[in-house]
């Protein structure tokens, strides 16, 4: 019995063994992101972890003058600032910019005690700022450089993030309904009080944004409806017309699923040379820094893209239980991987003549994630196309939204837009910025 | 009864231990249920529900194990039995397994399986070990303490 007395350095050393247990699990990535770039990404193996890889780097926003760095022969300068968590862009014929702030409603029930930790981790980095729930117009001062005119255009809604213009019906998409507006040219306020024009997912709201984007003819709207889990741990029910594209009639709001399996999809576009539809998606956590790769894809009506059941065409994800085979086999593979974890939110095919070395490819807007070591994502990239599809790998454009030593952010790119000279217009919603990138 | 048998006199500390002690195994033997049904339905509210066991139980379990812990290594030496110290030891496999399995279930869906069942199982069958242990011994007191009466 006394040989029990030695309990305390055995209990030491079993609070010391689990501790290192746990430290050890929060891997660093093993690959290379440039192996992930591309039509056919560098696929290691899944791993379960006690604490999944995590990084936060805690946000400080800009300081001064401080600003984003542009590859040679760029240049880049700040048009709005104090804005409420800016997410989406959209240039209107005059030149008026128009930029939705918003962030989740933060509707999500805290169901398992996860949450309750995460939530506070993910907090930390300046991404759970509350929105404005507005948008805001942005005029350029006629004959002045600096900041542009900021008029606070519409108000009162709720967690919106898609927004288009149809002729003269401006089409906005909150987390649960689109509402359309007269667009009346040159006001600073939008007079009509607008009208709903048909409902989406609303519920649970785990991804929230609706991006949107409307056809060419203006017949339809787009819209990107994110799944309500990151592997369907909140039950397969509430994931009814969720990781879906969904079509929306222009007319009456009535919708359907036109692409599923994509888990959320943001960024929709048009691919302007093959007249695609195009989305960037983000892909799951939690099996590791290395999986799995987001993507920019071409979105084929009635295609089916793996999520929950596989990704990446077959790699089944065992974590969905019961599985579903039938449907594994006929999910289409993306056709362009950007990196695991970079959280791809924003897109734009850039069609201006000021950066003609840009025309006909895709930037894509990088936001970054809680689940990786060391940290991806948080630039702008440039994705060559030709004969609409990607060709070549991507190139960071815009970069130096975090301190080189990781520890601080001064800001995450989402939504993309080009404005009336062709300038690249990127919403940072950390440093609740709108940076304007035009040729030095 | 096992606080008597071990002091004659009230301690706040056996009170203490009695009321909180029940609580956590209750939970794990939950959560053990709970991890049985999701790994055979898929239904996520069960395994939601075990994790929430887990991590509540855990937390009801940190007042009555420093009290164990007191009273096994530091109570009076001569009633310190061989099977005090073993229900100490498996008291703390238990609770190194319950911690583990919090943050097994902490994954996501069915990642937590089939990890989070096993270290349920090893949770409840450890404290069921280190409680009938312990009966053991109150048995044997019991019988001595008649045949002295």
């Amino acid at each position: 019995m006394d040989k029990l007395e030695r309990g305390w350095p055995l209990t030491l050393g079993i609070a010391a063994a689990v501790s290192l247990l746990l430290s050890a699990c929060g891997e660093k990535a093993q690959v290379n992101i440039s192996q992930q770039i591309g039509a056919n990404p560098v696929m290691p193996k899944p791993q379960d972890f006690l604490v999944p890889p995590m990084q936060v780097p805690e946000g400080v926003g800009w300081k001064g003058d401080a600003r984003p760095q542009v590859i040679a022969g760029l240049q880049i300068e700040k048009i709005a600032s104090g804005l409420k968590h800016p997410r989406s862009l959209l240039t209107l014929p005059n030149g008026d910019v128009l930029v939705v702030e918003a962030n989740g409603p933060g509707e999500e029930a805290v169901t398992t005690p996860k949450q309750v930790i995460a939530g506070k981790v993910k907090n930390n980095s300046g991404k759970g700022g509350k929105g404005g729930n507005r948008v805001t117009l942005l005029r350029r001062k006629p004959g002045a450089g600096g900041e542009w005119e900021q008029h606070v255009y519409i108000e009162n809604l709720h967690s919106p993030f898609g927004i288009q213009l149809v002729g003269d019906t401006l089409y906005v998409a909150n987390t649960g309904n689109i509402m359309k507006y007269r667009y009346v040219p040159g006001e600073t306020k939008m007079s009509d009080p607008g009208a709903e024009l048909g409902d989406l997912p609303s519920t649970v709201n785990h991804h929230w944004t609706k991006a949107m984007v409307a056809s060419p003819d203006g017949r339809h709207l787009y819209v990107g409806s994110g799944s309500n889990s990151n592997i369907t741990e909140n039950g397969l029910e509430v994931e009814y017309r969720r990781a879906a594209v969904l079509q929306v009639d222009a007319t009456n709001g009535a919708s359907r699923v036109y692409a599923s399996g994509i888990r959320n999809p943001t960024g929709l576009q048009f691919e302007p040379q093959s007249g695609k539809l195009w989305a960037i998606a983000n892909e799951r956590d939690e099996i590791g820094a290395d999986l799995v790769p987001d993507y920019l894809t071409s979105v084929q009506e009635k295609g089916f893209y793996g999520w929950p059941y596989s990704y990446w065409g077959q790699h089944v994800d065992r974590r969905v239980q019961p599985q579903r085979p039938d449907l594994v086999a006929k999910a289409i593979k993306p056709d362009y991987a950007l990196g695991a974890h970079v959280a791809a939110l924003g897109l734009w095919f850039y069609t201006g003549n000021m950066l003609p070395q840009y025309k006909g490819g895709a930037f894509v807007a990088e936001h970054g994630s809680w689940d990786r070591t060391p940290l991806s994502g948080y630039q702008v990239v440039y994705v060559p196309f030709a004969n609409g599809m990607p060709n070549g790998p991507a190139q960071p454009v815009v970069t130096g939204f975090h301190s080189a030593d990781e520890k601080q952010l001064f800001g995450a790119p989402v939504g993309l837009a080009q404005d009336a000279e062709g300038a690249l217009l990127i919403a940072d919603d950390v440093g609740n910025v709108v940076w304007r990138v035009t040729k030095r | 009864m096992q606080a008597q048998t071990r002091s004659s006199r009230f301690s706040i500390a056996s009170a203490i231990f009695d009321v909180l002690d029940p609580i956590p195994f209750g939970f794990f033997v939950a959560a053990l249920i709970f991890d049985i049904l999701y790994a055979n339905t898929y239904t996520i509210l069960w395994v939601k529900a075990a994790a929430w066991l887990i991590s509540i139980g855990l937390v009801f379990a940190i007042i009555p194990q420093l009290i164990n812990l007191g009273r096994t290594w530091f109570g009076k030496a001569r009633v310190r039995t061989r099977n005090l110290a073993l229900n100490f030891w498996l008291n703390v496999v238990a609770i190194i397994a319950a911690l583990l399995n919090a943050f097994v279930h902490s994954r996501d869906a069915y990642a937590t399986m089939p990890a989070g069942v096993w270290l349920s199982i090893l949770t409840v069958l450890a404290m069921v070990v280190g409680r009938v242990l312990l009966a053991s011994d109150t048995v044997t007191y019991k019988e001595y303490s008649h045949g002295q009466a």
